[in-house]
């Protein structure tokens, strides 16, 4: 089996095709509770709650009709979902670039405490700063906001996007700095000509990332979100209360919410890949 | 790094003109800092704070105003023959315990099938792009969707579970899967697992991808069985990327909130301690009791990542 790094001509034989076997045997593991979801999403709810699972049956659109227009409810929490996740990414990146910037160039003695402190902050159990910003986001009538919401997650996601945009500044020759410094190039102008566009591969995969994981976020958008800012997260969860057959409709939602972030990782698979290891995977 | 930067401001030293950049440096640094070290503290600082001092008061979700100190009360007190306070409830040493237990399983469970899948997505074979896709959805859908998914599929009556194992004939009537007592909690680590163990494989699969080849092409020579090689030569080497996925699982796991939360909701057998916190804040408004829960949470996860940080030291390349 760690017959890894490069597989010769002559063992493709029984090994490698019980490994090919194997492999395919963990893709349908992991990919059949999508495949089961997207298939109760096509059925009426007679069918999805038929004794024996129907696996050959015909398809309808009722179940994506009645999650879409019922109470315009889909596009209401997609809306929601969309503005926090994409805002909040764009509000981390401004205050995170130019911090990893400071901490990666001009590194100072208290460089190394500062950034573990801030990675630190990814330790609190949100549940453990649940009452306090509660009480914030009320006084200060941010409590159901998209606003309040979008702040949320990019405080949330600030630890990794510091820690990740900070680590691929690093890997940026200093000499190109001096080089920059040389030819009399202001601070500013040295981050945003030369550093970034060096750096962009690395800012997109960790845009992706909390791009993802605020749009998966559901914590905060269930505890401080009632209708107003409620996104696609609270809606799915939202399900469980309900009485009655709503399997195949809870099904279509959850495509509908899981669509976006499959379309986005296909188009971007290596980006997504290298964010969601956290820059490990290059 | 720390010698470049000793040259390089050494080089400056010599000219006015090079401190006076140096100086411009130190202040646009600061400048640049400033927004997120304010940001960070005012959401993550100040509410931290709150919560310690909500612990040692007797406040009530209705009426924050009159909150009064109590001290240590909400933790530990003594009265009458009985302790009282979190740390003498049953409750919450049954969800302290529950939370070990979920992390010790998970975490085994990632590292172990996470390995696994490592060496299998390394290997060459036919359609190796998309069996990786297959094996990014899970990491990559909302973890809501999932549990309502699992949630779906582990239905007592028509679930595909139930349903494929009665098939097989594993078992002879349907299970309750997320109700039954002994069951609920495998069913959160089931979903879990099948949920993080990709984020493992990858960090693995790129550890594997850049050891060096000759190594392999030696044992291959000297007839070195492949497990031997494993044990050997790839293990050792990729111990620090599997130490960064247990500490990104272990406190990941130890928080672990709305799988559990959907999936089972407020039950005792699979009761979290972050569940247990947010039950007495919300439903019982005891924002005291509940703070109290919460701070020794904290301290819990804290103390657990500062020791395997400490013991890992070396393994992780951390120099301080």
């Amino acid at each position: 089996m760690s017959q890894s790094t490069k597989p010769s001509a002559s063992r493709i034989t029984l090994g490698g095709t019980l490994l090919t076997l194997l492999a395919y045997l963990v893709a349908i593991v992991m990919f059949f509770p999508l495949l089961w979801m997207i298939l109760t999403a096509f059925k009426t709810e007679q069918q999805a709650m038929s004794i024996v699972p129907q696996f050959i049956f015909t398809p309808t659109w009722q179940s994506f009709h009645d999650a879409i227009f019922q109470g315009s409810a889909y596009t209401h929490y997609a809306w929601n979902s969309l503005i926090t996740a994409v805002g909040s990414t764009f509000l981390g990146l401004l205050l995170t670039i130019p911090a990893a910037y400071a901490m990666a160039f001009y590194p100072s003695k208290r460089t190394d405490f500062t950034l573990v402190w801030m990675v630190s902050t990814k330790f609190i159990p949100a549940v453990g700063v649940l009452i306090p910003i509660f009480l914030v986001f009320r006084s200060s009538g941010l409590l159901d906001t998209r606003f309040g919401l979008l702040m949320l997650y990019t405080s949330m996601n600030m630890p990794i996007m510091i820690w990740m945009i900070y680590s691929y500044f690093k890997e940026v020759p200093k000499e190109i700095i001096e080089a920059a410094d040389i030819d009399g190039a202001g601070t500013l102008q040295t981050m945003l000509r030369v550093i970034l566009p060096l750096a962009l591969p690395g800012l997109t995969s960790t845009a992706l990332l909390v791009t993802i994981l605020a749009w998966n976020e559901s914590f905060w958008s269930i505890m401080i979100t009632n209708h107003n800012a409620a996104t696609l997260a609270t809606y799915i969860a939202s399900f469980r209360s309900a009485e009655g057959l709503y399997w195949a409709k809870l099904s279509a939602g959850s495509v509908l919410a899981s669509a976006p972030i499959i379309v986005l990782g296909w188009c971007a698979q290596r980006q997504m890949v290298r964010g969601l290891t956290f820059g490990a995977v290059k | 790094m720390g010698k470049a930067s000793l040259l390089t401001s050494e080089r400056r030293n010599r000219s006015a003109r090079g401190t006076q950049v140096r100086r411009e440096r130190v202040r646009s640094a600061w400048l640049f800092l400033s927004p997120l070290l304010v940001g960070l503290l005012v959401v993550a600082g100040w509410p931290l704070l709150r919560t310690l001092w909500f612990s040692f008061t007797d406040a009530n979700l209705t009426q924050l105003d009159q909150a009064q100190w109590i001290g240590v009360e909400n933790y530990l007190y003594y009265q009458d023959g009985a302790f009282y306070g979190v740390l003498a409830d049953p409750d919450w040493w049954n969800s302290v315990y529950n939370t070990l237990f979920f992390t010790v399983i998970t975490v085994s469970l990632e590292v172990v099938v996470g390995v696994i899948v490592a060496l299998i997505l390394n290997a060459n074979f036919k359609g190796r792009v998309w069996v990786r896709a297959a094996i990014l959805i899970p990491w990559a859908i909302p973890t809501v969707v999932s549990a309502q998914m699992w949630l779906w599929m582990f239905n007592d009556q028509f679930g595909i579970i139930n349903y494929l194992l009665m098939g097989v004939g594993i078992i002879s009537e349907p299970l309750a899967w997320t109700a039954s007592s002994s069951l609920s909690m495998w069913a959160v680590i089931i979903v879990d697992v099948w949920k993080a163990t990709p984020f493992v494989a990858l960090l693995v699969l790129a550890a594997m991808q850049m050891l060096p080849s000759d190594c392999y092409e030696a044992a291959k020579v000297d007839g070195i069985h492949p497990m031997r090689v494993f044990f050997r030569v790839t293990l050792p080497l990729i111990t620090p990327a599997l130490l960064v996925a247990i500490i990104f699982r272990v406190l990941d796991a130890l928080r672990v909130f709305d799988l559990v939360y959907v999936l089972t909701s407020n039950s005792s057998s699979t009761m979290t301690m972050s569940v247990y916190a947010r039950q007495q804040l919300v439903e019982f408004q005891d924002v005291g009791y509940g703070s109290a829960a919460s701070t020794i949470l904290f301290v819990v996860i804290s103390l657990i990542a500062v020791v395997y940080l400490y013991l890992g030291r070396r393994q992780l390349g951390i120099s301080s």
